[in-house]
């Protein structure tokens, strides 16, 4: 022991030695460090995210989507449920309420200014805010819920940011011709999508968009207490099974009754995918480095083999001259590894910051302790790795090369 | 690129004795310091056998080489070889912390032996900030920082004024004498091979006796 004590003394000399050249390699392994804490941290965030807005769908609700691809039919829309799959869903065992909901993208004029917005139908309109009030976690900022047809509820997005003025509750809002008095402005929802919505009910919504009456893009039943989600699921699929083949004579399900645990599934799948490519990039950010390391040892055993030579001649083993250059790497990984550590969790924790000052931004950032240790296991074993070899080169010298060398 | 063959060292035999002071002389590329470096195991022949206390060193292990290097054997260069990246005590130590000899001790036994060679007051100055001859006793100090049983120099004074020349010549014989050490000291400076005992004369590869004779039998007669 007292002898490594006496090597990391002599690893530690020579880094400070060359304390340019020794910072530079360090600086390298701080930002492939740097760049994988914070490319981790932020696919952790996104998933603490995900998560939340998942849990906010909660166990009690079951969601359907017409199409073959749930993914497909929520990002483009197109097939709708019609009224009979409604009526399908509503006669399943364990469903309770079944909540319609359409959107679309449209325009929406206010005090003279015309922007993008999207509005949303719901319906049977009381029930619906009813239930997104206790199972989604609606809450009015401010107004009150509305009652009349053509009382609307905005979004947080909608009120401050979209238009030039911000909206107040009472005054009148265009879309499409028709115009709406806001009466309530929601809370932010978890999600900036949901954020930039215009809220109606969803007969004026199908009066004012064209759309078919009695249609949703998807729908939500909200279960009877105590059912068990999977079971509802089931017969709501049974039940819709039916009525389709009844319809169009078809046995295929073009249809996705997703729970708030398949949901979950999908979601986590995606995030696995995402967490690949991000850790792609941050490994090929830390072979970089390695070879940064590697590049730097080389150069540094080649300028000391001399060096090397005359402690062999003085007795130095084999090992103690590995162990000595080891050391050297790895306290060069190890330093780096912490300089991008704690920049890396900086950058996470400014983030971090930045999304709770302004509830709009929904990103947040995380440092799991599993990738602290991580970081600094990686950064050492690269500095190890990429010691070793030239390392290992310079102890197999015979002391009498070693001593030539550069004479 | 080829390699040309160069037969450093041809058909010679040589044998030192215990506690014997021997001076290899030789021109510039005679393979004096070839020879040296084999009675050292930093090199080893391609043919033929060089035996160190009874044994041969090319079956040696690596292990017991370094322990032979580090035990055995001290080493003064011409260049001094001092490693720069440390103080003029922790070079001295450094040949006990491969043979783990315990700080305490190791620091005492340094400062001691650096006291000998008159650098009780330089202890703590690194290589850069010594003269010539204070980091040849520094080179010095390390050699013996073991105790070693033979100490092995390659051109010591080589890069040296005469008098400090002198001066590490004086030390070195002063440890032959007073601890009764086997010296082997490379020269091509007459007047330092005077202070050996023997001289043997080595001209391309070879020895040529006559010289080491004469003295050999000069010392003979005055036993």
């Amino acid at each position: 022991m007292t002898d490594l004590k006496e090597y990391f003394n002599i690893a530690l000399r020579n880094i400070r030695t060359r304390l340019l050249r020794s910072w530079l390699t360090i600086l390298g392994i701080i930002i492939g460090v740097f760049l994988i804490i914070s490319l981790l941290s932020l696919s952790e965030g996104l998933k603490m995210t995900v998560d939340q807005q998942l849990q906010a769908l909660g166990g009690e609700m079951v969601m359907i989507v017409p199409g073959e691809d749930f993914i497909s039919s929520m990002m483009f829309g197109g097939t709708k449920l019609q009224a009979e799959d409604i009526e399908a869903i509503q006669k399943a065992d364990g469903v309770d309420t079944v909540i319609s909901y359409s959107y679309i993208g449209t325009i929406a004029r206010y005090e003279g200014e015309s922007k993008q917005i999207a509005i949303a139908g719901l319906g049977p309109w009381r029930e619906a805010l009813e239930i997104f009030e206790v199972f989604q976690g609606w809450s009015l900022r401010e107004g009150r819920w509305p009652s009349k047809g053509n009382q609307v509820l905005i979004g947080q997005q909608v009120a401050n940011k979209i238009f030039a003025e911000e909206v107040e509750i009472g005054s009148e809002i265009i879309i499409k011709g028709r115009k709406f008095e806001t009466t309530g402005i929601l809370n932010s929802l978890g999600s900036q999508q949901d954020d930039s919505m215009v809220y109606m009910d969803i007969d004026v919504y199908q009066d004012v968009t064209g759309e078919k009456r009695g249609t949703a893009a998807y729908a939500m039943a909200k279960l009877v207490d105590g059912a068990d989600e999977n079971e509802v699921a089931e017969s709501i699929e049974e039940s819709l099974k039916k009525t389709r083949k009844r319809r169009l004579g078809a046995d295929e399900a073009d249809f996705s009754v997703i729970t708030s645990e398949k949901m979950g599934e999908l979601a986590g799948n995606i995030l696995g995918i995402i967490q690949i490519v991000i850790i792609g990039f941050a490994s090929i950010a830390i072979v970089v480095g390695g070879i940064g390391i590697t590049n730097s040892m080389f150069t540094s055993v080649r300028e000391r083999t001399r060096e090397i030579g005359v402690m062999k001649a003085i007795g130095a083993t084999n090992s103690a001259i590995l162990s000595i250059f080891l050391i050297e790497a790895g306290i060069i990984g190890i330093l780096g590894g912490v300089g991008g550590l704690i920049l890396g969790s900086a950058l996470a924790k400014g983030i971090d910051y930045y999304a709770q000052m302004n509830p709009s931004f929904y990103f947040t950032a995380t440092v799991a302790p599993w990738m602290i240790v991580f970081a600094l296991l990686f950064s050492f074993s690269v500095g190890c790795l990429a010691g070793f070899f030239p390392a290992r080169q310079a102890a197999k010298l015979k002391p009498v090369d070693a001593l030539r060398r550069y004479e | 690129m080829g390699k040309i063959e160069v037969h450093a060292l041809r058909g010679l035999s040589l044998e030192i004795s215990p506690g014997a002071f021997v001076a290899i002389m030789g021109s510039s590329g005679s393979g004096k310091s070839t020879l040296l470096n084999m009675i050292g195991c930093l090199d080893f022949p391609t043919k033929g056998k060089v035996y160190l206390k009874g044994k041969n060193i090319a079956e040696m292990p690596e292990s017991q080489l370094s322990q032979f290097r580090g035990k055995i054997l001290g080493f003064v260069f011409q260049e001094f070889n001092l490693l720069p990246n440390l103080n003029a005590l922790e070079n001295v130590m450094l040949p006990m912390v491969f043979q783990k000899v315990p700080l305490a001790e190791r620091k005492e036994k340094a400062q001691n032996i650096l006291g000998k060679v008159g650098l009780k007051g330089r202890v703590h100055h690194q290589p850069s900030e010594l003269s010539g001859g204070e980091r040849q006793r520094v080179a010095l100090a390390r050699a013996f920082a073991n105790d070693p049983e033979v100490v092995i120099a390659d051109e010591p004074t080589g890069n040296l004024d005469s008098v400090t020349g002198r001066m590490i010549m004086e030390t070195l014989t002063d440890f032959h004498k007073k601890q009764g050490k086997t010296m082997v000291v490379v020269t091509h400076d007459p007047k330092i091979a005077q202070y050996a005992e023997e001289i043997v004369n080595i001209q391309d590869g070879q020895i040529v006796g006559n010289h080491a004779t004469a003295k050999e039998y000069l010392w003979k007669n005055h036993d």
